[in-house]
C-alpha cells in the first residue's frame, strides 16, 4: 500500500535481539526468593472412583511443606465453555493424567519423593474411548452424569440450546441448516459420500508449561503464566478463589509457542492453592509427558461428508456429520471447537443446500482442546480431499472445480453472512500457476511423484474486545500499553509498527510495556488469529486519541485548525507550511503529568447465529453485521514422492499463497506461512498421539514424530506468495491469518499422494504403513 | 553428598557444589542463572539445551554435571562480545527473521556455531544435518537454515 513508512515493511522484530542473546525471559526462567517446587500426582486410570487417599507419610518427609487433595481446593468447577473440571479430583477421575493430589516442597527431589508416599485406593469404573460410541444415544458409560446441570462459562454459550439431551456424553451440538439437502441431492448429477478422520496431535510448543504464583501480603495473587489469554484467565482465577479481579495480577513474560495449547490452564489453581496454604511462592513446571497429557491435544475428528454436484462441477448440496472426541473434561472441545470448526465449511464455497451437525463428546481419553485453526483445518481435510475426488469422477480439473464454486464478494455464505474480503480465487490461481498440476513429474526408481493442491479458509471469531493506551513522554519517547500477547507470532512488533506509522517515527522510538494486567489494558488475548485486527485497531485508536489531544493544543498555539496538522519525527507541522511547527517536547509539559495519554478500545457489533439453524438474521446481515470478524484464505500446493516399496511419503516442494488483507510485516507473514507448511507436513504425514485404553503410548519427543529440519523441503523448494484482499474494518486493511497459514496442507498432501500412486488415504496421518497397506490392496484387486 | 566441580563457562572459571545426578543444563540454569540455555524435554530430543563443551555440540540436559568437570563450556550468553557486539549468527538470525517464539533460538544458534567453527563453507545439506537435533515448531526451519547460510557468508567475508 502506498504512502506508508513503517507498515507493509519488513521491520526487524522488536523481540529478536533479546531472543538471540538468550536474555528473553520465559516463565521457566523465573525464580523467586523462598520459592517452593510443586509436583502433581495424577490418575493412572481412565475412569475410577477414589476410595481413599492417605497423605500422612508424604507430609512427614523432610522438605515437604504442603500436601493437598480434592478437599483443599476450591469446590467450584472451572472450564473454558462448560464448567465441568475440578482443580483436584473430587472423588472420581475421568482420564489418565487428571490431577488427584499435589505437593509443595523445598526441592523438586523432595516433591517427587513425596508423590511416591501418597497412598490412593481406586475402584475402576467402566470406560468409553471410541468417540462415536461415546456420542451414541446409549453409551456404555455416562462420564458426567451431572452435565445438564453444569454452568456455562459465559453468556456467549447458551448451553440449554447447544446440548443434546438424547446423547448424554455430548457436550454441545452445533447445527447449520440452509436450503434442503435432500432436494439438493435429488437435483445433483453425482452424489458422493465418504468418511475422513484426523488424529490427536500435540501442540509441541517447546516451552514447558509453567504455573508460578506468589501470594502477596494483602491477600492478592501474582501469577506468571506461560499461556495466552492472560486477562480472561485472571477473571477465571478471581472467580475460583473468591477474590476481586484487581486482586489477581497475571504477568506474561515471553511465551515459548502456543498453537492453542494455552487454552488449558488446569494446573495454575493447584499452584495457587499451595501458595495460599504455605504463604510462599510456588512453581510448577510440567514435564514433557505432563504436556502430552494435560496441555491438551488437538481433538481427533470423525467427519462424514456427502456432496451433490452437477455434471459441470457446480456444488448443489453438502451434508456433514462431525464428531469431536474430547477427553474426560471439556476444555475447549465443546462450545468453541464443536461450533467453530464448522466455519471451515462455511467460508470458501457457494452451496445452495447445506446441512451440518457437529458434536463434541466426552470420552475417557486424556483431555483434548483447541489447536491452531480451532477445527477448520480438520474439516478442510475432508472437504478439499472430496473436491479432488469429485473432480476426478466428473473429469474436471481440480483447480477449476474449486474456482467455479468460490464465493464472490457480497454473496451470502451457507450461514447467510455476506462475504467480504475474499482472496480465495487469487490464492488458488497463484498456487496453481506455481505447481502446474498438468505437468506430471517423472517417477524415479521406486519413488513415484505426484502433485496436489487445496484451498482453505480460516475465520477469526467474534465478538471480542481490545484496549490500548499510548503515552508520549516529555523526551518524545512513546510507550505503548496493550494486551496483545507475544507468543512468537510477532504481535508486539505489529503493534509497535502501527504506533511508529501513526506518529511518523522509526520503530525503535516505540517502547512496548510488558504484558501485565496491573498496567496493560484488557484484551481478549492470542486466539483465533484475532490480535492484528482487534488489538491493532485498538492501538490505532489510542494513537488517534493522543494525536487529537496533541493537535488541539498545538493548533491553538500555531493558530491552525487541528485538522491541518501532521506529525513526523517528533515535530507537529502545519500541512504545507514547513516553517509552522512545534516539537512535541514543548507541549508535553502542559499536559498533566507531563505526558500525553491516548486511549483506544475497539468494539464492533456482531450478530449471533440462530442455534437451530446456524443462520444469521437476514436483516442484520443486510445491515452489514457478521458472525465472524473476517476470513483469511490460503491455497497450498505440494509435490510428493511416494516410495512404492516402503510406503514412505516425502514432501519435495511446497507452496502457499495467503490472503491476510494487508501484510503489515511481510517477513513476519512469511514466518507464519512457512511455519504453517512445516506443521502441516507433520500433521499430514508423521504426527499422532497414540492411545491404548486411555494411556498415551508416545508421550515424548522420541516416539512422537514432530518434523525436524529434514522433513522440510530445501529452502529453494518452499515458496510463499501473498494475495491480500483488504478488509474494510481491518487496521489498514489487515486481517489475522496465522492459523489459516496451516490449513489446507493435509488435503494438499493427500491429493498429491493420490496423484502419485492412485491411493486415497482418508485418515490422517498418511503414514508409510497406511500407504503400503493401501498399495498392497490396490495391487491385489 | 554434594561434590565440587570446576568449569570454565564463557571464559569464566566457576566452582560449583553439585549433586551427582544433576545435569549440566540444571547447573547452568539453576545454579549459575544462565537461563539462555533452555530445557524442553529432558530426553535429548528437542535441542533447546544445546551448548558447546570443549567446542563440541552437547545436549546439556543429557550430560551429568560431574562429566562437565574441568571442561570449557560456551552458552548463548558467551556469544555476545564484551562490547555487546553480536556474533554473525546472532546478527543473521535477526536479519533473516529466523526467530519467532525464541525458545529454540539459543540451542539452534549454538548447534550452528559448532558447525561454522568447524567448516564455514558448509552447504545447505550440511547445515540441515547440523541442525537435525534441534526442533522448532514455529518456523518450518526455512529462515533458520537461511540465517545460518547467511552467517557463513558473513564469516567468510569478515575472515
Amino acid at each position: 500500500m502506498a504512502g506508508f513508512q513503517v507498515l507493509g515493511k519488513s521491520v526487524t522484530r522488536v523481540d529478536a535481539l533479546e531472543k538471540v542473546t538468550g536474555k528473553a525471559v520465559y516463565c521457566t526462567d523465573i525464580k523467586l526468593p523462598r520459592m517452593l517446587y510443586t509436583k502433581v500426582l495424577r490418575s493412572p486410570y481412565p475412569h475410577a472412583k477414589i476410595i481413599s487417599i492417605d497423605t500422612t507419610k508424604a507430609e512427614q518427609l523432610p522438605g515437604v511443606k504442603c500436601v493437598i487433595t480434592g478437599k483443599d481446593v476450591p469446590q467450584k468447577k472451572y472450564g473454558s465453555v462448560v464448567r465441568d473440571a475440578s482443580t483436584l479430583a473430587q472423588g472420581v477421575v475421568r482420564s489418565v493424567g487428571e490431577p488427584v493430589a499435589a505437593v509443595a516442597a523445598e526441592t523438586i527431589e523432595a516433591a517427587e519423593e513425596a508423590l511416591e508416599l501418597i497412598d490412593i485406593k481406586y475402584d475402576q469404573l467402566p470406560t468409553v474411548f471410541d468417540p462415536e460410541e461415546a456420542a451414541s444415544t446409549k453409551p456404555p458409560v455416562i462420564i458426567h452424569p451431572d452435565l445438564f446441570n453444569y454452568e456455562p462459562a459465559s453468556s456467549f454459550f447458551k448451553l440449554e440450546r447447544l446440548q443434546d439431551f438424547d446423547r448424554p456424553n455430548v457436550i454441545t451440538h452445533f447445527k447449520i441448516r440452509r436450503g434442503d439437502v435432500e432436494k439438493g441431492f435429488q437435483e445433483s448429477d453425482l452424489v458422493m459420500e465418504n468418511r475422513f478422520t484426523t488424529a490427536r496431535i500435540q501442540h509441541c510448543a517447546l516451552e514447558l508449561q509453567v504455573a508460578l504464583v506468589q501470594p502477596e501480603t494483602d491477600g492478592s495473587l501474582k501469577i506468571w503464566i506461560s499461556l495466552t489469554m492472560m486477562h480472561p484467565a485472571r477473571r477465571e482465577f478471581s472467580r475460583l478463589f473468591d477474590l476481586p479481579v484487581d486482586k489477581v495480577r497475571t504477568i506474561q513474560p515471553y511465551v515459548g509457542g502456543s498453537f492453542g495449547r494455552s487454552s488449558t490452564r488446569s494446573e495454575i489453581p493447584i499452584a495457587v492453592t499451595l501458595a495460599l496454604k504455605t504463604g510462599r511462592p510456588v512453581k510448577h513446571v510440567f514435564t514433557r509427558e505432563e504436556v502430552f497429557y494435560r496441555a491438551g491435544n488437538r481433538i481427533p475428528f470423525i467427519i462424514d461428508i456427502k456432496d451433490g454436484v452437477k455434471r459441470d462441477g457446480t456444488l448443489v448440496a453438502r451434508e456433514m456429520n462431525i464428531i469431536l472426541g474430547g477427553g474426560g473434561s471439556a476444555e475447549f472441545t465443546v462450545g468453541l471447537v464443536a461450533r467453530n470448526c464448522a466455519f471451515g465449511a462455511v467460508g470458501t464455497y457457494r452451496i445452495p443446500h447445506f446441512k451440518l451437525d457437529s458434536r463434541g463428546v466426552y470420552t475417557n481419553n486424556p483431555i483434548a482442546t483447541g489447536f491452531r485453526g480451532l477445527g477448520s483445518p480438520e474439516l478442510l481435510f475432508a472437504i478439499e480431499s472430496h473436491m479432488d475426488m469429485l473432480a476426478e469422477k466428473l473429469g474436471i480439473d481440480p483447480v477449476e472445480i474449486r474456482r467455479k464454486n468460490i464465493l464472490r464478494e457480497g454473496e451470502a455464505n451457507v450461514t447467510g453472512e455476506i462475504t467480504h474480503s475474499i482472496g480465495a480465487e487469487e490464492c488458488l490461481s497463484r498456487t496453481a500457476e506455481w505447481i502446474k498440476l498438468s505437468e506430471k513429474p517423472e517417477a524415479d526408481g521406486v519413488w513415484r511423484r505426484g502433485k496436489g493442491i487445496a484451498l482453505s479458509n480460516k475465520y477469526t471469531l467474534a465478538p471480542s474486545t481490545a484496549s490500548a493506551r499510548v503515552e508520549i513522554t516529555e523526551d518524545e519517547g512513546i510507550v505503548i500499553y496493550h494486551g496483545a500477547e507475544e507468543v512468537g507470532q510477532g504481535a508486539h512488533t505489529v503493534m509497535a509498527q502501527i504506533v511508529a506509522e501513526e506518529f511518523g517515527v522509526s520503530i525503535d522510538k516505540v517502547k512496548t510495556a510488558p504484558n501485565d494486567t496491573l498496567h496493560t489494558p484488557f484484551d481478549s488475548g492470542a486466539y483465533s488469529s484475532r490480535q492484528t485486527y482487534w488489538s491493532g485497531n485498538a492501538v490505532r485508536l489510542a494513537c488517534q486519541d493522543a494525536k487529537r489531544q496533541l493537535f488541539e493544543k498545538v493548533g491553538q498555539s500555531l493558530g491552525v485548525s487541528p485538522d491541518d496538522l501532521e506529525i513526523r519525527e517528533g515535530l507537529v507541522y502545519a500541512k504545507g507550511m514547513p516553517d509552522k511547527k512545534t516539537r512535541i517536547a514543548e507541549v508535553c509539559g502542559s499536559f498533566s503529568n507531563g505526558k500525553i495519554v491516548g486511549n483506544g478500545t475497539y468494539i464492533q457489533e456482531f450478530a449471533a447465529e440462530d442455534p437451530g439453524t446456524g443462520q444469521i438474521d437476514p436483516k442484520l446481515a443486510a445491515e452489514g453485521k457478521r458472525l465472524n470478524t473476517s476470513y483469511a484464505y490460503s491455497s497450498k500446493a505440494v509435490e510428493v514422492a511416494v516410495n512404492i516399496e516402503t510406503g514412505e511419503v516425502r514432501v519435495l516442494r511446497c507452496a502457499t499463497t495467503d490472503d491476510m488483507g494487508f501484510p503489515i510485516n511481510p517477513k513476519m507473514c512469511e514466518q507464519q506461512a512457512e511455519g504453517g507448511l512445516g506443521m502441516g507436513i507433520g500433521i499430514g504425514i508423521y504426527e499422532e498421539v497414540l492411545l491404548k485404553e486411555g494411556v498415551i503410548t508416545n508421550p515424548n519427543f522420541t516416539d512422537y514424530r514432530m518434523p525436524t529440519v529434514h522433513e522440510m523441503p530445501a529452502t529453494d523448494n518452499v515458496e510463499v506468495m501473498f494475495a491480500p484482499a483488504p478488509h474494510k474494518d481491518g487496521p489498514y486493511g489487515a486481517k489475522g491469518f496465522s492459523e489459516g497459514a496451516m490449513g489446507g496442507m493435509e488435503p494438499a498432501i493427500a491429493n498429491a499422494v493420490y496423484n502419485a500412486v492412485g491411493i486415497r488415504i482418508k485418515d490422517l496421518p498418511i503414514t508409510a504403513e497406511k500407504v503400503l497397506k493401501a498399495l498392497k490392496e490396490k495391487g491385489a484387486s | 553428598m554434594k561434590q565440587l566441580i570446576k568449569l570454565k563457562v564463557n571464559g569464566v572459571v566457576e566452582e560449583v557444589f553439585i549433586e551427582p545426578w544433576w545435569s549440566l543444563a540444571y547447573v547452568l540454569r539453576e545454579v549459575l542463572n544462565l537461563t539462555g540455555t533452555k530445557v524442553g524435554c529432558e530426553t535429548g530430543n528437542c535441542g533447546t539445551c544445546t551448548v558447546l563443551v570443549d567446542g563440541k555440540v552437547v545436549k546439556s540436559c543429557l550430560l551429568l554435571a560431574p562429566k562437565a568437570n574441568r571442561k570449557e563450556i560456551v552458552t548463548i550468553e558467551g556469544l555476545t562480545g564484551k562490547d555487546g557486539g553480536l556474533h554473525p549468527l546472532q546478527e543473521a538470525f535477526i536479519e533473516h527473521f529466523a526467530v519467532q517464539c525464541g525458545y529454540c533460538t539459543p540451542g539452534m544458534i549454538m548447534a550452528a556455531k559448532a558447525l561454522l567453527d568447524e567448516n564455514p563453507n558448509s552447504t545447505e545439506e550440511e547445515v540441515r544435518v547440523a541442525l537435525s537435533g534441534n526442533l522448532c515448531r514455529c518456523t518450518g526451519y526455512v529462515k533458520i537454515v537461511e540465517a545460518v547460510l547467511a552467517a557463513e557468508e558473513k564469516i567468510r567475508i569478515g575472515g
